[in-house]
């Protein structure tokens, strides 16, 4: 304690010499008169006694210093004395200064954009009290290897029997349409069990919780708001518990509003932001939807304080077991799977992020390296000030503190300018959607942030730093002191270490390239691949109708009917179409498949289909090629003969090296009616670009039990957004009470569908494109030294009678054997890193020739370059004029 | 104490303060003078370390400073002693005793016996 005191105050005193100073001149003066007063006392003359006191003082200056140290603290003034000559040697060279700081701040501020982004990410605990205890519970099929999803029995069972966890809860996915007050809207919610905020240990700021007996089918008319719903939609009433509000047709009763840090779990829907609304599930186990192979719910648990992920797991394996020997006929075999919820949330994200990290080090190391390449080039023109120095007696230690403290200051400047970077970048991330990487919006410039920032700029300084200041400071005074021994040309001191430098610039450059490359391919095959589809001009909208008017299937399908109608009329509409859902929307629904005479013992285990039920256009609408038979007619109405389009790959897979066409089949389950196969049309890519397509099927929408939620999809002649606006009004014309939501071109959600690999392709190939304008600036300045340097030997030569065009040779042929050593340094250390992009690419090999050839050409062409620019100064060279300077 | 008869600088603190509780309140060179005074004219205060000795304990706040008038009517910076000080001179005495307690059995073993 009274050491730490004694220290502040010693800073203090550090911070404001002044008054310490007054004080101790004084005091030593009235020491002086003191002594002074009594060695005449004792009778020696003034003279004498003066020398004597000043003798026994030791000397005025030398105890006036030794207490000005112990007053203030002096290491910390010798290093504002560095900093401020460091400063001023910036502010000599700005040329050299502006590059420095540049490459850090890129360098620097790419890592802290790229650290900021992570710990929100991945690294910082989910929203939630014990958030490591939430798991996401799933039932896995042992064909689909689906994860996300379990049924309603199955959860009854787990939650009976369960032990290690304290709640499992279940949610789905839900879109109500929100009318009343104000238009139509249709909000993102979920359907939850009453335990669902209880398993979160989230309680609602305003209200209660749903109560256990509110979740039955007939009694779930109540719901939970969002914070953002609740401003947005109802104006932060703070009356709203006990209101209701319409969602549909159906008055729900508010009974909660959640605070304004609840953080919704991530929705599966494609479209449609986070949830807002929360609203009992109301499912009980008589209920066709409740069976146990409806597996369409998602199952949260909370461990019991104290229990592990793999005793969850252990127990739910063996409680999943029983189940399968207590109803054999409903599980077709598989296993359970307990993922913690933050792993879930993150997914995909997270091996995206892990290549950026490396990826962003790279730069990190390539922006040292050309640091320390430009502090050696600078480091020849010290070395006279630096042997005066040496020579006058400063210790290497103190030299070394003075060089290194440079540095740093270098370096931190570079850090704060990077920090802009940290800035812009999330912000810019979130043009990619919310959907490329998922808690982006948590993203924040804090102290953590700011803390590493500054902590890796010292570890650059230090790092780029300490080999040019320990060459410097090596020592060798004579060579340094001689005159001219700048000049020299043979043995140009550190050509080593900087041809070591280059190499390793070179080589990282290479391996970040390299991945840059591999994803640029992929995604380029990725977006070459056939959707199925024709997605170019397609508007997509998505209508719900609501209202007593709308409670028969004829007066649904009338009303489409007639938004169809009356849309073919609207100019710029090539075709229009209704369907129950479209490609790559993020719409799943699929159904039972059974094929007359080829079904399995128990029909649960036959295949099941993506069902489109569609309005006859619909093919012509999305430019899916009818392969054999016929298409859909408006004939086939409801009362017709059933009929059914199927894709080849349920043709293959169903009837292989049969025709199917005439082939009947049952829906849904085995008890519905026949429906003929009457044509067979091409795949289609439905949930994801790279997903092998499944068994789809085309039924007509007015055979189908009437949906009065539906897709309208128009092909249009021009580009499709300009067509919205008209669209919408048609389409309002027909009932101005209805929601229309989710306009979006379909080639939106194409690229939505890729987004996240365009992002981390985007983010890959900038610090790529920053490596190789790093490496390019390394070797233009190791060079350019270099010439400038020898620029005296060359005058020899010259005057000697060598050919200019020789000399530039041979000053590229040095560079280029740098760049090709790294080249090849770079070639072996990228064959072994791009092993980890893995899952990242797409039908490509990670040692991919072409791409490794191509990057090392770019790179081998820009070192060219980079060597060309300054070597062609050989040839200005006068001979007499480089003489001269003798 | 070196030979030469200067005073070593871990002692020079507890001379201080020792002084500083016989004497109260006094400046730099009364304290030097009155610790060569006790041992007898036998050590000789370096002037020139007692300022940074007196500097250190005021910053660890056993001492504290006030200007005042000497005796004969000199201006000087007075130092006294403060309540944690009293404390400090206690404790390190105590040690110091000790300590050369324990030098003094190795210097006369024989009256260990």
């Amino acid at each position: 304690m009274r050491g730490v005191r004694a220290w502040l105050l010693r800073l203090f005193g550090t911070l404001r010499p002044a008054r310490g100073e007054r004080e101790m001149t004084e005091e030593l003066e009235s020491h002086l008169l003191l002594h002074i007063d009594e060695c005449v006392r004792r009778g020696m003359s003034p003279e004498a006694a003066r020398r004597d006191a000043r003798l026994r003082l030791g000397g005025l200056a030398q105890t006036q210093e030794l207490v000005r140290a112990r007053r203030r603290l002096p290491w910390i003034e010798s290093l504002f004395g560095d900093l401020r000559f460091g400063l001023r040697l910036l502010r000599r060279s700005p040329g050299f200064s502006l590059l420095a700081v540049l490459t850090l701040a890129l360098g620097i501020g790419a890592n802290t954009a790229i650290f900021s982004l992570v710990r929100s990410v991945l690294w910082s605990p989910l929203p939630y009290p014990d958030p490591a205890d939430l798991m996401l519970l799933s039932e896995r099929s042992a064909d689909s290897g689906d994860t996300t999803s379990t049924s309603f029995a199955t959860w009854v069972d787990w939650r009976a029997r369960s032990r290690q966890f304290e709640e499992i809860a279940l949610a789905r996915d839900w879109q109500p349409t929100l009318s009343g007050a104000g238009d139509a809207e249709q909000v993102t919610g979920a359907r939850v069990t009453a335990n669902f905020f209880r398993a979160l240990r989230v309680r609602p700021a305003l209200g209660r919780d749903f109560h256990p007996d509110e979740d039955t089918p007939d009694t779930r008319r109540v719901v939970i708001l969002g914070h953002d719903l609740w401003r947005r939609r109802f104006d932060s009433d703070p009356d709203i518990v006990g209101k209701t509000v319409l969602l549909g047709a159906t008055p729900f009763l508010v009974v909660g509003v959640l605070g304004p840090d609840f953080r919704p779990l991530v929705s599966e829907a494609m479209v449609g932001g986070k949830a807002e609304l929360w609203a009992p599930l109301g499912y009980d186990a008589t209920q066709p939807w409740a069976c146990r192979t409806c597996r369409h719910l998602r199952a949260l648990g909370r461990l019991q304080a104290g229990s592990s992920r793999d005793a969850g797991l252990a127990e739910l394996t063996a409680i999943t077991g029983a189940l399968w020997k207590e109803h054999p006929v409903d599980y077709p075999g598989g296993d359970v799977a307990v993922v913690p919820l933050s792993e879930q949330l993150i997914g995909s994200a997270r091996p995206v992020l892990h290549v950026l990290l490396g990826a962003v080090g790279f730069v990190w190391l390539i922006a040292c390296v050309n640091l320390a390449l430009l502090l050696l080039a600078r480091a020849s023109h010290r070395e006279r000030e630096i042997a005066v120095r040496m020579a006058l007696g400063a210790r290497r230690g103190r030299v070394l503190r003075q060089l290194l403290s440079e540095t740093c200051l270098l370096a931190v400047l570079g850090g704060a300018a990077g920090l802009v970077l940290t800035v812009v970048l999330p912000w810019a991330l979130t043009a990619f959607g919310p959907r490329a990487i998922p808690r982006l919006s948590e993203v924040q410039l804090d102290g953590g942030v700011l803390l590493f920032t500054l902590g890796l700029s010292l570890a650059t300084g230090l790092l780029a730093g300490l080999a040019p200041a320990l060459r410097l400071t090596r020592g060798r005074l004579p060579g340094a002191l001689r005159e001219g021994g700048t000049r020299t040309s043979a043995g140009a001191p550190g050509r080593r270490l900087r041809g070591l430098l280059v190499v390793a610039e070179v080589a990282l450059s290479l391996s970040l390239l390299v991945g840059a490359g591999l994803m640029v391919r992929s995604l380029w095959r990725l977006l070459d691949l056939p959707p199925g589809f024709d997605a170019g001009r397609v508007l997509t909208m998505q209508v719900s109708l609501v209202g007593p008017r709308y409670e028969t299937d004829g007066a649904v399908r009338r009303h489409h009917d007639e938004v169809l109608a009356r849309l073919r009329a609207l100019p710029g509409v090539e075709a229009a179409a209704v369907a129950s859902q479209v490609p790559l929307a993020g719409n799943y629904d699929s159904h039972g498949f059974h094929a007359e005479g080829r079904m399995a013992a128990n029909p649960e285990q036959d295949p099941s289909a993506q069902r489109y039920a569609v309005s006859p256009d619909y093919l012509r609408v999305m430019g899916i090629p009818l392969v054999r038979g016929r298409a859909l007619a408006a004939s086939d109405v409801d009362g017709a003969p059933r009929v059914v389009l199927i894709n080849q790959t349920a043709a293959a897979r169903v009837w292989p090296g049969s025709d199917p066409l005439g082939k009947r089949v049952k829906l849904g389950g085995t008890d519905g009616p026949w429906w003929t196969v009457i044509g067979v049309v091409g795949d289609v890519h439905h949930q994801r670009l790279d997903e092998t397509p499944e068994l789809q099927m085309y039924v007509p929408h007015a055979q189908w039990e009437a949906d009065s939620q539906m897709i309208i999809a128009i092909r249009a002649t021009g580009p499709p957004l300009e067509l919205a606006a008209a669209a919408e009004r048609v389409v309002r014309s027909v009932d101005p009470s209805q929601a229309i939501f989710q306009v979006a071109a379909l080639d939106q959600y194409v690229s939505t569908s890729v987004a996240g690999r365009r992002l981390s392709l985007v983010m890959l190939a900038a610090f790529a494109a920053l490596a190789l304008l790093l490496s390019a600036i390394g070797i233009y300045g190791v060079t350019s030294y270099g010439v400038a340097r020898r620029t005296h030997e060359m005058g020899i030569r010259l005057a000697l009678g060598a050919q200019p065009v020789q000399l530039m040779g041979s000053i590229l042929r040095e560079g280029m054997a740098l760049a090709a050593a790294g080249i090849a340094v770079g070639v072996a250390a990228a064959l072994m890193l791009t092993r980890i992009l893995g899952a990242l690419l797409y039908e490509i090999s990670p040692t991919d020739p072409a791409t490794f050839v191509a990057v090392a050409a770019i790179l081998a062409a820009v070192a060219l370059l980079a060597c060309y620019v300054p070597a062609r100064r050989v040839l200005r060279v006068e001979p007499t004029e480089a003489l001269r300077g003798e | 104490m070196s030979p030469n008869g200067e005073v070593w600088q871990g002692t020079l603190a507890l001379m201080v303060l020792k002084t500083l509780e016989a004497l109260g309140p006094l400046h730099g060179y009364g304290i030097g003078r009155r610790i060569e005074q006790t041992s007898g004219n036998r050590l000789i205060v370096n002037y020139g370390t007692l300022y940074p000795a007196l500097l250190k304990l005021e910053q660890e706040g056993y001492i504290a400073s006030s200007w005042g008038k000497s005796e004969n009517n000199r201006r000087a910076k007075f130092y006294r002693l403060t309540r944690a000080g009293r404390r400090q001179v206690v404790r390190e005495a105590g040690q110091w005793e000790e300590a050369a307690a324990i030098v003094a059995r190795f210097l006369r073993p024989e009256s260990e016996s």
